[in-house]
């Protein structure tokens, strides 16, 4: 515990996984058919986000094309997430 | 609550309360766009902390495509956790909307196609997408 | 508190903010709460022909709640800054729960 004190590298809990993943490229799924990957610059207990260079996924059914999945790209350079959205987030290696 | 140091740069004068913000849009003009879709123009009288809101000579405004239609509602008691968002009318722009007015039983029959298309087709979305994993979000209309 | 005390250095930035009902604004940030309500000036509504009713509107209160992204612009985000805050509040964090 007297690492987490610190703010250094002990795991006490699940958001100190998060902490470790500050300044990497990080995995986010989203609720409503939204993925990002971006690099984690900030996070709060809310899993309020902050990432830089974020491509957002975005997982569409097609009307008339026989409802098949189709996925949309978008590009944001600085991209403040709000936490209730949040599913999961992944380090991605 | 501000950690020192962390973030130098000045902050400008105004109070970062809600109570604040609201104050400004106080006896003005908004439009009230709430959690289910519905627009309301009226004129703010009161709010707390919750941006509960009090609206006087409420009007609730329907749209579909490039109409639009208008229902005198009264005094509203808008309870917070409702409202989307709340914007100032410019009072100078109001009039010059490419929307013709209809009456309220056309845009209702307008609707009634429109949602029954659409339900038809966000169920079939959230049917597909949850084979991969997916949740919806929550239940938002506008 | 963190993000509270972020979005306050980013008061007269320009900043796109995108709904959870895909509404995408843009505007002038002008002030925000620690609910994370945010007032912007001089809106743009993205998709402004889906959305007539905000055709007249100048400047908006949006709901803390209701947001889903704000894009940022990079140039005004010092990231190294913005992570030792982050660890900084984690740290404080986990002092209040022992």
């Amino acid at each position: 515990m007297a690492d987490t004190e610190n703010g250094t590298s002990a795991v006490a809990e699940p958001l100190d996984l998060v902490r470790l993943s500050l300044d990497e490229v990080v995995f986010v799924k989203l609720r409503g058919d939204r993925e990002l990957r971006g690099r984690l610059h900030a996070y709060d207990s809310h899993c309020n986000l902050v990432l830089g260079e974020v491509e957002e996924t975005i997982y569409v059914v097609d009307e008339d094309d026989d409802d098949t999945i189709r996925t949309v790209k978008k590009n944001s350079e600085m991209l403040f997430v709000r936490g209730d959205s949040v599913v999961i987030i992944a380090t991605t290696t | 609550m501000d950690v020192p140091g962390v973030f130098p740069e000045p902050l400008p004068p105004q109070v970062f309360t809600t109570g604040a913000q609201l104050l400004d849009l106080t006896d003005k003009k908004l439009v009230i766009v709430l959690r289910d879709g519905r627009k309301l123009i009226g004129t703010l009288r009161s709010y707390d902390q919750y941006a509960n809101l009090v609206l006087q000579d409420t009007i609730e405004r329907l749209y579909s495509k490039n109409l639009y239609a208008d229902v005198p509602r009264g005094c509203y008691i808008v309870r917070g956790e409702n409202v989307l968002l709340l914007g100032e009318i410019d009072l100078d722009k109001e009039d010059d909307t490419p929307l013709k007015q209809a009456t309220v039983d056309e845009i209702y029959d307008a609707q009634r196609a429109e949602n029954a298309y659409k339900k038809q087709r966000e169920k079939k979305k959230a049917k597909k997408l949850h084979s991969l994993g997916f949740e919806a979000e929550n239940e938002l209309i506008l | 508190m963190l993000f509270f005390s972020f979005f306050k250095t980013l008061v007269d930035h320009e900043v796109t903010i995108e709904l959870k009902n895909d509404l995408s604004i843009r505007g002038t940030l002008k002030s925000v709460d620690q609910f994370l309500n945010i007032k912007l000036d001089e809106i743009q509504v993205v998709d402004e022909v889906k959305y007539p009713h905000l055709s007249a509107v100048k400047n908006v209160f949006i709901r803390g709640s209701v947001v889903r992204y704000v894009h940022l612009p990079a140039n005004a985000v010092d990231t190294t800054l913005l992570e030792d805050a982050t660890r900084r509040e984690a740290a404080a964090q986990a002092n209040k729960a022992k």
